[in-house]
């Protein structure tokens, strides 16, 4: 055993610090909101200048442009990304993108996508949920029928995250029927402004837009733009989710460091009845257990990278690590409303917000985040029979499925 | 960045694991939890034979100069177990005050005795505050002089041959060495629901010598908090191998019992509550492995000590309660493992300071400003 960081990633650690320091985060103009998972806002200004700086495909092959730096640098860069407050918004999606494009992508799809995402230019949305298929997906409805060298994508997509800003989709749909209900899927890389695709905001219940539904009408599109082979999506889908699990929660733990250590300030500073808040005992012991949850998070998911690294099979870490994240988060959110008290409910920018009203914005996001990319309830199910083996629920069968 | 165990650690898990199954089955548990003495003396005899008692212990003295966290790899492994007996006591704290604070006359009679399981040291700290905070000591002594006060919660007093007993002496805090046999010092059983061997020791008029002093005397308070640190968290470690070992029964249970038709564990309600467990282990042992090996490299660990013991003593007993519900009725028998494991690891939840004392080192670790 070694908890230390290798001198490499000591010394890039203090590159990004130093980086940031230039670069001071709440410099970069925002475009989407942050929807409290730890990477931050959506800005595509700072996007590029991550580009900028080679740190975008800093693991890529060197054929690709890349470093071929080990895997563990995007796990250095995000945590300081992250403990600084930046707006980092789509830089995991943006790496398992690239990923996937990398080990299964067309000529054209790495032609075109991989220098922009390099630069930062690229960003995407996930089509998979849709208004009838959530915690089951297969049964979405979307299709796409094949036309020549082309496919044409009929269907209603949902809960897209900044579709309205990103530069393209990730559209998962149906492309044939198979005796096997997890067949028969493929996975589309689609251009924002493809004719026949509507994206739509929803406001959410913090006042702004983070999702969207997108209407694709007769959407065509290359046949080489599929990721992957024809009705093989499903299990790409699955390893996408994953790695999202992990990719996509890997930073909440600094970013739940960051506004803990904004609470201790707070309690330090603000006097109640006389005193301190930070002498409640009770305040003490709940702040103190929630730093120990945030460090536990830490390192399930770093032992959970140490695990991608080594090539090591996971099973049911990542889905046990995504659960206790959005747990946490949501556990910090509601202690800081604690703490704040009637200050608590106001807004970023109202007269008298405390912490510039970002800890009821928290309180509001972190409730989306045991909901997004696989529900609670559908991981620790996970956990239990993938990781425990327990026997899975008997799955409805086609009959008990019509009635 | 690497959680691994080392190959050496490997062997020393496997045949911990192996040994403590072969020689301490649950019927033998429950035999010793209800018996009197409750100490295997011959298992005690084939630990020392196995090394244990010396991993602390450089070579020259007898010892194995194994690493901290080796010593909560094995400890671990008797957690899983809910070993009873004196290891804790004599060959992680003890050991390490004679380590931290001996003379080098003290340490060549003591340390190769401890490391062969020839002698047996316990620490008699905590007095009629309950607190296992050093600053708390109030008991006075002179060196050479009368000890007259009592000590509460020594563990296993009985089979001790010498107590360390924390005083304090001219105005500092002290540590004194008395022989169990000395006239005027007496023992009184302490009954506890696990088992524990837990006794009051009462000192009236015993005669303190020069050389009972542990060390050359001074300030002892940091030797003793680091020793306590070593016991917290070797307490850590058997929580966490406890903890590990009712999610696996209860994983078994979950597989095996039918209800209605089919294994309860094809059930979300028992699904999710596993689902927990699992995360409960996982997290308190990665921040436990993490303490330890800091406090192994000599790195500055007490906040990730106390962090490590406040997370398991609340994630390893919501383990040990929600295996109860898992396994029913059943489980409410004394017959049965469970209740010991659960009981085993409320124990080491309390010693060493429980999760109160260790979260305010938390609290002030985090930057939160105290009262002073």
């Amino acid at each position: 055993m070694n908890f230390d960081f290798t001198q490499a990633e000591q010394a890039f650690a203090e590159e990004v610090r130093a980086f940031l320091r230039a670069h001071p985060p709440d410099t970069f103009v925002i475009d989407g909101m942050d929807a409290g998972y730890g990477s931050g806002a959506n800005s595509r200004a700072f996007m590029k200048t991550l580009g900028a700086q080679g740190w975008i495909n800093m693991c890529w092959p060197t054929a690709l442009g890349g470093r071929e730096w080990p895997m563990f640098m995007k796990l250095v860069l995000m945590e300081e990304l992250a403990l600084a407050g930046a707006p980092f918004g789509p830089l995991a999606g943006v790496w398992q993108t690239a990923d996937a494009i990398i080990e299964l992508g067309t000529e054209r799809l790495r032609r075109e996508l991989l220098p922009a995402i390099a630069r930062g230019e690229a960003t995407f949305w996930q089509g998979y949920s849709e208004p009838d298929a959530g915690s089951d997906l297969l049964s979405l409805k979307t299709e796409a029928r094949r036309d020549g060298d082309h496919w044409v994508i009929r269907g209603h997509k949902i809960w897209s995250s900044h579709a309205g800003i990103a530069s393209h989709g990730l559209v998962f749909a149906r492309t044939s029927r198979e005796a096997r209900r997890s067949r028969g899927f493929s996975m589309f890389v689609v251009a924002n402004g493809t004719p026949g695709m509507d994206i739509r905001p929803i406001r959410s219940m913090t006042g702004e837009v983070y999702h969207h539904e997108v209407f694709l009408d007769d959407v065509r599109v290359s046949a080489d733009v599929m990721l992957g082979p024809p009705g093989e999506g499903f299990q790409a889908l699955l390893n996408g989710l994953d790695a999202d699990r992990f990719w996509g929660r890997f930073y909440k733990a600094p970013a739940l460091t960051r506004v803990l250590r904004q609470l201790v300030d707070y309690a330090n500073t603000t006097i109640v009845g006389g005193a301190p808040l930070a002498h409640d005992p009770v305040v003490r012991r709940r702040l103190a257990a929630v730093a120990a949850d945030i460090a536990a998070l830490r390192l399930l998911f770093y032992r959970a990278g140490c695990l991608i690294r080594d090539g090591a099979p996971l099973t049911y870490e990542t889905a046990s690590a995504k659960v206790y994240a959005d747990e946490t988060g949501q556990k910090l959110a509601r202690l800081g409303m604690d703490l704040l008290g009637i200050w608590g409910p106001l807004r970023e920018g109202s007269r008298w917000a405390k912490l510039g009203g970002q800890i009821s914005h928290l309180y509001q996001t972190t409730l989306g985040h045991t909901i997004a990319g696989g529900t609670a309830e559908v991981l620790r199910t996970t956990v239990a029979v993938r990781g425990l083996g327990l026997p899975a629920e008997p799955r409805p069968t086609a009959e008990s499925r019509a009635r | 960045m690497d959680f691994r165990l080392a190959p050496s650690q490997q062997i020393l898990t496997t045949t911990a694991r192996a040994f403590l199954r072969q020689h301490y089955p649950p019927e033998h548990a429950q035999r010793l939890a209800l018996d009197e003495r409750g100490f295997d003396e011959p298992l005690w005899r084939r630990m020392a034979e196995l090394g244990w008692p010396g991993l602390l212990i450089p070579a020259d003295l007898g010892g194995s100069e194994g690493s901290l966290l080796d010593v909560i790899l094995l400890v671990e492994e008797m957690g899983r177990v809910g070993l009873a007996g004196p290891f804790v006591a004599s060959a992680v704290v003890a050991t390490a005050l004679v380590l931290a604070k001996g003379s080098p006359a003290q340490q060549k009679r003591l340390l190769p005795a401890l490391a062969a399981g020839e002698r047996i040291l316990s620490l008699a700290l905590v007095e009629e505050t309950g607190s296992f905070d050093p600053a708390a000591v109030a008991l006075e002594c002179t060196v050479p002089g009368r000890l007259t006060g009592r000590k509460l919660f020594v563990k296993d007093a009985h089979v001790a041959h010498e107590l360390i007993v924390a005083v304090r002496t001219g105005g500092a805090a002290g540590l004194i060495m008395v022989p169990t046999d000395r006239p005027g010092l007496s023992r009184f059983p302490l009954d506890t629901i696990s088992g524990e061997k837990l006794f009051e020791v009462t000192f009236d008029g015993v005669e303190i010598r020069p050389g009972d002093l542990l060390g050359a005397g001074g300030e002892s308070r940091e030797s003793l908090a680091e020793a306590l640190r070593a016991g917290s968290l070797a307490r850590t470690a058997e929580m966490v191998g406890g903890a590990q070992h009712v999610l696996e029964l209860a994983v078994e249970h979950a597989k095996m019992r039918v209800q209605g038709g089919r294994p309860i564990g094809g059930h979300q309600a028992i699904q999710h509550a596993c689902a927990d467990l699992v995360r409960d282990v996982d997290a308190a042992r990665a921040l436990l492995y993490v303490a330890a090996w800091k406090a192994g490299e000599g790195r500055p660990a007490d906040a990730d000590a106390a962090l490590a013991k406040a997370y398991a003593s609340e994630a390893c007993l919501t383990v040990a309660r929600r295996g109860h519900q898992i396994f029913g009725a059943i489980s409410y028998c004394e017959e049965h493992p469970l209740h010991l494991l659960h009981k085993h690891i409320q124990a080491a939840s309390l010693d060493f300071g429980d999760a109160q004392l260790h979260l305010e080192t938390v609290a002030r670790a985090i930057g939160l400003n105290g009262r002073s």
